[in-house]
C-alpha cells in the first residue's frame, strides 16, 4: 500500500504540486476572486476543478507570526467512508491505496460527500449533467510506475511517496529527531482507522484548518453491525409474523371481513 | 363491500393543482440547470430538505400501510379491516412520491438502475434503495384486488392468489441473498418461508381467503428493514451527526417512530377523507388506533430517554444552541403533547383531540427526521444550511400531486367499504 508523507516545515507555499495536479488532470484553471480570510491562498477551497489545494494559515509561532502551509486533498483512507457509503462502487479502494471513482454509473446521492470524514468529495451543483471530483492519488500514473504528479512537482522535499509503512516510519524518524520542531503527532496515523496520505507539521492540526475530531475508528464501524443483522431481522420477522398468525388465527375464522 | 365514493372537487383542489404545476416547472428548471439553481445544498452540507422531508419522513408517514395489514391480516383484528384498502393506497402513492422526491434530489437520476447490477451490500443505501423497490412493487401486488373487483376479474384474482406467495418468496430469498451473501442464511430463510406456504396448502394453518399471507409478510419484512436502514444511514456519520442525534440504535429509533408515525397517519388520513367524501368517521376503529399509539409513543418516548442517557448527553440538551431547541420542539410537540391529549378521555371520546394528537405526532416526526438530517449535521466551516423556497415548493408540489390522486383513485375504485356495514357495527 502507498502513500504520500506531507512535511508541512518544508513546504514553502510555491504551489507547483497545485499546478503539476491540475496539468496532470486536465483541470482548468479557476476563476478567483479576493475572499476573507487567508491572504494569499488561491483558490479558496477545493472544487471540480482543484484537487490539491495548498492552505495558507496565519499562526503565531514563538510569539510571532508565521505563515504555515497545509494541504487539502482525499487522504485515501485505508477504508473509506465514501466508498462503504457508495451504493453502486462508484467509488473504489485499490489495492495499491488510491480511492478512485468511476464517473458513468454514478447516480449522484452525494452520500459519499456526507461519509467523508474529512469533506473531500465535490459535488457539482450547477450541472445537469453532475460528476463527484476528487484527488484519486495519480492512479492512473502509478499504474505506469510513475510517482503522483504533486510529489513529483514539490521542489522542497516537502512531499515524499512510498510504500506506507515507510513513509510512517519516515515521519516518526523526522518527529524523533527534532522533537522540538515537529508537534509530535502523525496526522493520518490513525484518524477514521489510518490513512494513505500523513501530514508533520509543526503546529498542532487545527491551527492550520485540519479536521481534527475525526474518530479513530473507520466510519464504516458502525454499519457494519447494522447491515449485518439484516439476515437475522429478516429470520426473527419472518418466525415472529408466522406464529403470530397461527396464534390468531381462531379470531379469524369467527368474523372474516368480505375482502382483502 | 367496498365501494366508490363522492366527494366534490373544489377550491382546495384547485389549489392543490396550482401547487403540483408550480412544482412540475420548478422541477423541469431545476433538470435543466442543475440542483444549485433551486436549492442552498454546498460542499458541507451535501443533503438538506429534500432528504429529511421527501424520503426520511416520508417514507416514515408512509408507515400505516405495513402496520394496518400486520395488525389485521397477521395479528387478526378484525376491527380495522376497513382502514386496510386506504392505508394500502396511501403507502403505494406515498412511495411513489417518494421516489419522485428521490429523483429531483439525486445529481444523475437517469443513472438509477446503476444500483440494480452494482451490488454493493454494504451500503446502508444499497440495501433502502432495494427494499424500497421491492416494497413499492409489493404494494402494487396487495393493490391489484381493487382493480380485479372493480373490473370484475374473478379469475384473475383467483390467479392472484395463486401465485402472488411464490413472488414473495423469491423476492425475499433473492433480498436475502443479496444482503448478506451467505448461503447459510438464504437456505434458512428460504426454509421458513416455504414451510409456511406448505402449511397453507397442505391446511396445516387455515388460507386467509382474502389475501396471500405471505404476501403480506413480505410487505412487513421490508418495511421493517428500510424503515431502519433509513436510520443506519446516519450511522455513517459519528463525525457529522450532533451526539444528540447520533446513536448506535439509530436504526431502533427510526423504526419505531416509523410505526408510530405510521399510526398517527392512519388517523389523520381517516379523519380528512371521512371530511373530504362526507362520509361518517369510524370514530371507534380511530379510537382503537389512539390506544395503540399511546403505547407506541410511550415505549418510543422510553427507548430515546434510556438512549442519550446511557450514552450521558445531557448538557447538549439544555443549552442554547439551534439543535437543541430543535430536540426540545421534536419531544414535547412530537411526544409528550399527544401523549397528553390521547390519554385525556374527553379529548379522545369526541374524535378530536385524536385528531390533533395525531397532527402533532407528524410533525414531531417531520422534525425529527429534518433534525437527523440537516440540523443535526455540522458542516464545519461551510455555510450553515437553510432550505430554498424552490426546494419547499418543489416538495409541497409532490406531495399535492399524491393527494390529487389519491381522491381521484378514491372515487373511481372500491376503495372505502360501504357505509352501511359502518353504521350496524359502530
Ligand atoms: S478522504 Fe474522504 S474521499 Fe478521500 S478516501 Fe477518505 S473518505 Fe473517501
Ligand atoms: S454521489 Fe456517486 S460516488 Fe458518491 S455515493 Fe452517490 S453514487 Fe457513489
Amino acid at each position: 500500500m502507498k502513500a504520500l508523507l506531507i512535511d508541512t516545515i518544508r513546504c514553502t507555499g510555491c504551489r507547483s504540486c497545485q499546478v503539476a495536479c491540475k496539468e496532470w488532470n486536465e483541470l482548468p484553471a479557476e476563476e478567483t476572486s479576493f475572499f476573507g480570510g487567508p491572504g494569499y491562498q488561491n483558490p479558496k477551497d477545493l472544487s471540480k476543478n482543484t484537487w490539491n489545494l495548498i492552505t495558507f494559515n496565519e499562526v503565531k509561532l514563538n510569539g510571532r507570526l508565521k505563515w504555515i502551509f497545509g494541504k487539502k486533498q482525499c487522504m485515501h483512507c485505508l477504508e473509506p467512508g465514501c466508498v462503504s457509503a457508495c451504493p453502486v462502487g462508484a467509488l473504489e479502494k485499490t489495492a495499491d491505496g488510491p480511492v478512485i471513482y468511476h464517473k458513468n454509473i454514478c447516480i449522484g446521492c452525494r452520500y459519499c460527500m456526507l461519509a467523508c470524514p474529512f469533506q473531500i468529495p465535490r459535488f457539482d451543483f450547477d450541472s445537469p449533467n453532475p460528476y463527484i471530483t476528487k484527488c484519486r492519488l495519480c492512479h492512473d500514473r502509478q499504474e505506469m510506475g510513475e510517482i503522483p504528479a504533486c510529489a513529483k512537482a514539490c521542489p522542497t522535499g516537502a512531499i515524499t511517496f512510498g510504500e506506507r509503512e515507510d513513509m510512517v516510519r519516515e515521519a516518526q524518524r523526522r518527529i524523533a529527531e527534532n522533537p522540538d520542531k515537529y508537534h509530535h503527532k502523525v496526522y493520518g496515523l490513525e484518524e477514521a482507522g489510518g490513512t494513505c496520505v500523513l501530514h508533520i507539521s509543526s503546529v498542532p492540526f487545527e491551527e492550520i484548518g485540519y479536521i481534527t475530531d475525526i474518530p479513530n475508528e473507520p466510519v464504516c464501524a458502525n454499519v457494519k453491525p447494522a447491515m449485518k443483522a439484516i439476515p437475522a431481522v429478516m429470520l426473527g420477522a419472518a418466525l415472529i409474523l408466522g406464529a403470530s398468525y397461527k396464534f390468531r388465527n381462531r379470531t379469524r375464522d369467527e368474523e372474516p371481513a368480505a375482502h382483502g | 363491500m367496498s365501494t366508490e365514493v363522492k366527494g366534490r372537487f373544489g377550491f382546495g383542489s384547485f389549489i392543490l393543482f396550482v401547487l403540483t404545476v408550480l412544482g412540475i416547472v420548478l422541477a423541469l428548471y431545476r433538470f435543466a440547470t442543475g440542483i444549485g439553481s433551486v436549492a442552498n445544498l454546498n460542499q458541507g452540507y451535501p443533503w438538506g430538505f429534500w432528504i429529511g422531508f421527501d424520503i426520511l419522513a416520508g417514507i416514515a408517514l408512509a408507515g400505516g400501510g405495513f402496520v394496518i395489514a400486520a395488525v389485521v391480516h397477521i395479528f387478526g383484528s378484525e376491527k380495522y379491516h376497513a382502514l386496510v384498502r386506504p392505508a394500502i393506497l396511501t403507502a403505494f402513492l406515498g412511495y411513489l412520491m417518494f421516489i419522485t422526491g428521490l429523483l429531483v434530489d439525486i445529481g444523475r437520476p437517469w443513472m438509477i438502475w446503476s444500483m440494480m447490477i452494482n451490488w454493493q451490500h454494504e451500503s446502508p443505501m444499497f440495501e433502502v434503495g432495494w427494499c424500497v423497490m421491492l416494497y413499492t412493487t409489493v404494494l402494487l401486488f396487495e393493490f391489484l384486488p381493487v382493480v380485479f373487483e372493480k373490473y370484475k376479474m374473478a379469475g384473475a384474482l383467483k390467479i392472484w392468489m395463486n401465485i402472488m406467495p411464490l413472488v414473495a418468496i423469491v423476492m425475499l430469498v433473492f433480498f436475502a441473498w443479496l444482503l448478506s451473501r451467505s448461503t447459510q442464511w438464504t437456505v434458512v430463510i428460504a426454509a421458513v418461508l416455504v414451510i409456511f406456504e406448505l402449511a397453507i396448502r397442505g391446511g396445516v394453518l387455515k388460507r386467509d381467503p382474502r389475501v396471500p399471507t405471505l404476501l403480506i409478510m413480505a410487505g412487513i419484512i421490508f418495511s421493517t428493514l428500510h424503515q431502519s436502514s433509513l436510520g443506519s444511514l446516519f450511522l455513517m456519520v459519528p463525525h457529522k451527526l450532533s451526539m444528540i442525534w447520533f446513536s448506535p440504535i439509530l436504526p431502533v429509533l427510526f423504526f419505531i417512530s416509523a410505526v408510530m408515525a405510521g399510526m398517527a397517519m392512519l388517523i389523520v388520513e381517516s379523519t380528512l377523507s371521512s371530511k373530504f367524501f362526507r362520509r361518517g368517521l369510524e370514530l371507534n376503529i380511530l379510537q382503537g388506533i389512539g390506544k395503540g399509539l399511546s403505547w407506541v409513543i410511550l415505549i418510543y418516548l422510553a427507548v430515546r430517554v434510556v438512549d442519550l442517557a446511557y450514552r450521558r448527553v445531557g448538557s447538549e440538551l439544555l443549552a442554547t444552541s439551534p439543535q437543541a431547541v430543535a430536540f426540545w420542539i421534536e419531544i414535547v410537540i412530537g411526544l409528550l403533547i399527544p401523549l397528553a391529549l390521547l390519554l385525556t378521555p374527553q379529548g379522545v371520546a369526541s374524535g378530536r383531540g385524536l385528531f390533533w394528537a395525531a397532527i402533532f405526532v407528524v410533525i414531531g416526526l417531520v422534525v425529527n427526521r429534518i433534525n437527523v438530517a440537516v440540523t443535526g449535521i455540522s458542516g464545519g466551516s461551510y455555510p450553515t444550511y437553510y432550505p430554498h423556497w424552490m426546494e419547499v415548493a418543489i416538495s409541497v408540489g409532490i406531495v399535492s400531486l399524491g393527494i390529487l390522486a389519491f381522491l381521484l383513485i378514491c372515487r373511481n375504485f372500491p376503495i372505502f367499504e360501504k357505509e352501511h356495514s359502518h353504521a350496524a357495527s359502530a
